[in-house]
């Protein structure tokens, strides 16, 4: 059985040998540069410089070798554009903060400030301000905020215009050639990484892909005015999922059915203790327009919907349910009310789990070898119950894990020992 | 209680930043006192909020739309309190630790102890352990320290070890909080609390600095 057949069967609830693996197939799915320089090592892979597919939490570009090595069943189509706007090509040499050596996009643009702080440009344009700092010891971004003055009693929600574009030609063109290359030349479950029906995604408030940002931009306001200024905040969902419409119908003409599942958006419902937004100003707010892209999805595609939020989702999943959602991620079991046995219990039936398989927040960083599998052994005899289940992590793999875990991890899902490749 | 303290009390509740300051001028001109203002009214209606987030009715825009309310009232109030020498209900150092820019919870906090009558000295986000230290020495009741990152989690330890080698753990009680924070990194790291949310940072903040509520 190959990883597309395995991925596409355990959607439909259809028996498979093991349950799919996930790795890097998504900016969700991912690995952090620095882990994975140290599995390729332990891999036995010849000493390279990482690739950084996504560089806000500088993730790495998966490999076919370590594909191969720790039994992953997907593949990603990744947007050609960053989160800071520029295109991922023509690669140049970049170290992290702790040495690791890694490739970036020619457009990864940065100076550095007076404390050894990374402060990188949005679409590469060094004559802007910067719109991401990475700490002199730091292992991910964070956003600059660049708030202008915000006139409170005349907010005009088109200020929000530059956001949201339409694919270009030569985003189609890539598009086209990139997934026909994924699904041609490998038997992988390609997962598009499309992410613009994620309306509301506090994620790119700040607007780190602009020079110039407008409107609200600071995330520790932009969570007051959706209960202060719900008709500003309507405004701009609206554009943003009229432009999401837009292109999910582009997206089809240039990838067709070459992918499996999309990944549709990754607003963050969920806090640790419970939801952030009340079930009321979700229903309100959020819920009509997924509603509406997942629909257009299911009627014009064959793809399933992919949606992740952190935390604790549980009293917003009936509503994800009926919004047509087909996938959850990252299924964050340590979140209240989120134990893996509620959740395949209640949604199990109607909800693909991607992800559940182990706490990056805890087990995966600070836990033993034998922890770590037990947790994963754990979640595929729970959450992996009569299928339903893509084993991968809560969220990405992060920094400062020890490879050891992470091995670990893996060998639980592909039920074998994972073996430096001969090579080394 | 008096009328003007009951509106202002429950615009802050309802969130209304206009009504609230309206409401802490007149009682003000009524000729009411600014402690009692702040202790008969804003504590309250703040309290009344951090039960409503706890029971799930309001959510962080609620919350933050009532802290924004009693800012209002507040602004109006710290100078009268400062000359009237009412003393807070303890002074609290707040950050993010070394290599954490995240501080949208940390600030969250901030504003629910400062509407609990606490004196808060934040110092940002990414706040090097010296400069906990450094603050710590100028006196304090508690540190409140923030991570979001399993990374940069490691980091609250440094800072409470630091906080030992200067002889001030005796001197400050340490809450903690954070995506990965929990009661067993608490003990693990020898903070003497940890608190899941703004609204329970309130009352471990309460417990630790010995003030009722």
């Amino acid at each position: 059985m190959n990883g597309r057949e395995r991925v596409r069967r355990t959607i439909d609830r259809q028996p498979v040998d093991r349950a799919p693996i996930d790795l890097g197939s998504t900016a969700v799915t991912g690995i952090q540069a620095t882990t994975y320089a140290r599995l390729r090592q332990a891999l036995g892979l010849p000493d390279e410089p990482v690739r950084i597919e996504e560089p806000f939490q500088l993730l790495a570009e998966v490999e076919e070798p370590v594909r191969q090595a720790l039994g992953i069943d997907t593949i990603g189509l990744w947007g050609r554009d960053t989160i800071f706007g520029f295109p991922n090509e023509s690669w140049k040499p970049w170290n992290l903060p702790d040495g690791t050596p890694a490739l970036v996009s020619e457009h990864f643009r940065f100076t550095l400030d007076d404390k050894g702080d990374t402060l990188i440009f949005p679409k590469g344009d060094t004559s802007a301000k910067p719109s991401g700092r990475l700490p002199s010891d730091g292992y991910y971004f964070d956003a600059i905020i660049r708030q202008q003055p915000i006139d409170e009693d005349h907010l005009h929600p088109e200020d929000w215009a530059d956001q949201f574009s339409v694919f270009t030609e030569e985003d189609l063109r890539d598009l086209e050639t990139r997934s026909k290359r994924l699904h041609e030349d490998t038997e992988y479950s390609v997962v598009g990484g499309f992410g613009q029906a994620g309306v509301g995604d506090i994620a790119f408030v700040p607007g780190q892909n602009l020079i110039e940002p407008k409107g609200l931009r600071d995330p520790n306001v932009w969570y007051e005015y959706l209960a202060l200024h719900p008709d500003y905040i309507k405004g701009i969902f609206q554009m943003w999922n009229e432009n999401a419409l837009k292109n999910l119908e582009l997206y089809r003409q240039a990838v067709g059915d070459r992918i499996d599942v999309i990944f549709m958006g990754g607003t963050d419902f969920g806090g640790q203790q419970g939801p952030l937004v009340s079930p009321k100003m979700f229903r309100e707010l959020w819920k009509p327009l997924y509603k509406q892209t997942n629909d257009w999805v299911h009627e014009n595609t064959n793809w399933k919907t992919f949606w992740h939020s952190c935390g604790s989702v549980a009293k917003l999943l009936d509503d994800f349910v009926e919004m047509g959602v087909d996938i959850l991620n990252p299924v964050q079991c340590s979140a209240v009310g989120m134990e893996a046995e509620t959740l395949k219990e209640r949604w199990g039936d109607r909800l693909v789990f991607w992800g559940g398989s182990v706490d990056t927040q805890a087990t995966m960083p600070f836990g033993s070898p034998e922890e770590v599998r037990a947790q994963a052994e754990e979640r595929l005899r729970v959450l992996g119950r009569d299928g339903g289940l893509v084993f991968c992590s809560i969220h990405n793999i992060q920094a400062k894990t020890p490879v050891e875990n992470v091995l670990a991890f893996f060998e639980a899902a592909k039920g074998e020992p994972i073996v430096p490749s001969p090579s080394s | 209680m008096s009328e003007t303290l009951e509106k202002l009390k429950t615009a802050v509740i309802e969130g209304q930043a206009v009504p609230a300051k309206e409401a802490c001028e007149a009682a003000l001109a009524e000729g009411i006192p600014p402690g009692t203002i702040l202790m008969e009214a804003l504590v309250p209606a703040m309290d009344d909020v951090g039960n409503r987030y706890e029971c799930g009715e309001y959510f962080v825009p609620e919350m933050l739309i009532s802290v924004r309310a009693m800012k209002e009232g507040l602004k109006l109030l710290k100078p009268l309190l400062i000359e009237a020498d009412v003393k807070p209900a303890g002074k609290v150092i707040a950050g993010t630790v070394k290599g954490d820019l995240h501080d949208i919870g940390k600030n969250l906090v901030c504003m629910m102890l400062e509407g609990a009558g606490f004196e808060i000295v934040d110092l940002g986000c990414d706040v090097p352990v010296d400069k906990f230290v450094a603050a710590a020495k100028e006196g304090a009741d508690l540190l409140a320290l923030s991570a979001l990152l399993s990374t940069t989690m490691p980091n609250i330890k440094a800072t409470i070890e630091a906080l030992g080698e200067a002889g001030l753990r005796d001197k400050v009680k340490v809450m903690i909080g954070g995506a990965p924070v929990n009661d067993n990194v608490a003990k693990e790291y020898g903070a003497d609390g940890y608190a899941a949310d703004a609204s329970a940072a309130v009352a471990l903040a309460r417990r630790l600095a010995g003030v009722t509520a």
